[in-house]
């Protein structure tokens, strides 16, 4: 009978030494599973919210712009235009003032209190944060739009596109 | 052919034509007009980005033969988790060298358009999917899920490339694709991209080969674990057993005694 008692106390034992020991390791198994799973969910959840809900309408144009002047009244946006030749001059902001032009002519005064980028120049396209202060529109970023075009800086070297040399 | 024979000449020219592209990208190229010597960027960080979207294309490519009954095979998803691995480490790479190229040009190292979005959305859905392959479930189970998931993942690949036609973005629209029809890259700029893109296409075919027969070397080891678990735990069950025997006979032996001694 003792014995019998010992045996039933042998598997007994291995048998809490492995439960506990699956115990714990199904708990980390869990925690190996949901823990990325909710790292990432949350990532993806705020790239989401945070950008393609800025960036559907990452900017609006001079002229739209213009058009909803009254409706953004203070509210900062992202205004997109050309920097025009010819305006551009430092400002007692440490920055620059000029006009960007929209599609048909339509143009808005820019007063710029940051530092332009090294790309920032005349006729290029601009990404202006900021907002309208009255006709101007007051910003504190500019974004230089550069294009798909890739032209070589030495035109002697290369005479047209396509390659072909003079 | 040999695998490590076809690796190793992959290797080879892999290593040569970047050294060859670096060569033309940082010295023989004029700077651009406008972007001056920024524009060096343009050799590394489109073919980059276009490797990723290889990478991925291979991925789901591999995961829909996995899916597939007639072609099911164990290898369809090994070259799946190794593709898309390479794929993260080229998305990841193709932010850095983005951000590194945004600051001057644009001077901003990140903004939330369209393009910047899809992509960062793009790394972290391939995280997710090498992150679902390290769950501990049977081989069967985890190549399915991951062949579901590496399939939805790659609804975002054409997104990626077409948002900067659909949206207003920062980022300049697609150079790639527009020179075959519309050329708006001078001569030896483009063909040093070109070769740009067969360099790094070439890396990225070294690479899977490479992550491949690692990811069957683990595959095999962890086969081999499961075999030597096996045979561990059979042998516990037997020294089990064997005590049991022994404790059984000495209760036999006992109670044959006690009995002997009653009569």
């Amino acid at each position: 009978m003792l014995d019998q008692g010992k045996i039933s106390e042998l598997l007994a034992s291995r048998a809490v030494g492995s439960n506990s020991h699956s115990k714990s390791n199904s708990r980390l198994k869990r925690i190996r599973l949901w823990l990325p799973i909710i790292v990432l969910g949350a990532s993806l959840a705020f790239l989401i919210y945070q950008g393609l809900g800025n960036s559907l309408v990452y900017f609006h144009t001079v002229d739209e712009a213009l058009a909803l002047r009254p409706s953004l009244g203070t509210t900062t946006f992202r205004l997109e235009g050309v920097v025009v030749a010819g305006s551009v001059h430092s400002n007692t902001f440490g920055g620059v003032d000029f006009y960007v032009s929209g599609t048909d002519g339509k143009r808005i005064f820019v007063q710029d209190s940051a530092n332009p980028p090294e790309l920032f120049q005349p006729n290029l396209p601009v990404v202006l944060v900021g907002y309208f202060s009255g006709l101007t529109f007051k910003s504190d970023q500019i974004m230089v739009k550069h294009s798909a075009n890739y032209i070589a800086a030495y035109p002697n070297r290369v005479s047209s596109l396509h390659g072909k040399k003079l | 052919m040999r695998m490590p024979v076809v690796r190793t000449i992959i290797g080879v020219l892999s290593l040569v034509s970047v050294i060859v592209t670096v060569i033309l990208g940082l010295f023989i190229t004029p700077p651009d007009v406008v972007q001056g010597n920024l524009a060096r960027l343009l050799y590394v960080h489109p073919p980059v980005a276009w490797v990723a979207y290889l990478a991925y294309g291979v991925t789901s490519l591999a995961s829909g033969l996995y899916l597939w009954k007639p072609t099911r095979s164990m290898r369809w998803d090994q070259i799946a988790a190794s593709s898309a691995e390479v794929g993260v480490v080229f998305t990841a790479l193709t932010l850095v060298t983005g951000s590194i190229w945004g600051r001057p040009a644009w001077g901003v190292w990140w903004t939330w358009d369209a393009r910047l979005t899809t992509t960062a959305i793009l790394l972290v859905l391939y995280l997710g999917y090498l992150a679902l392959r390290r769950v501990q479930v049977s081989r069967e189970k985890r190549a399915k899920r991951s062949a579901i998931a590496a399939l939805i993942a790659f609804i975002d690949v054409p997104i990626v490339h077409e948002s900067v036609n659909w949206w207003r973005t920062l980022h300049q629209g697609a150079t790639v694709a527009s020179i075959g029809t519309n050329s708006k890259i001078h001569g030896i700029m483009a063909w040093t991209l070109l070769l740009g893109f067969i360099a790094f296409t070439l890396v990225y075919v070294w690479m899977v080969i490479l992550r491949y027969e690692v990811t069957v070397t683990e595959d095999a080891i962890e086969a081999l674990n499961i075999s030597a678990w096996t045979l561990e735990r059979e042998n516990e069950i037997g020294s089990l057993s064997d005590e049991i025997a022994g404790l059984l006979s000495d209760n036999k032996d006992r109670t044959g005694t006690s009995s002997s001694k009653v009569r």
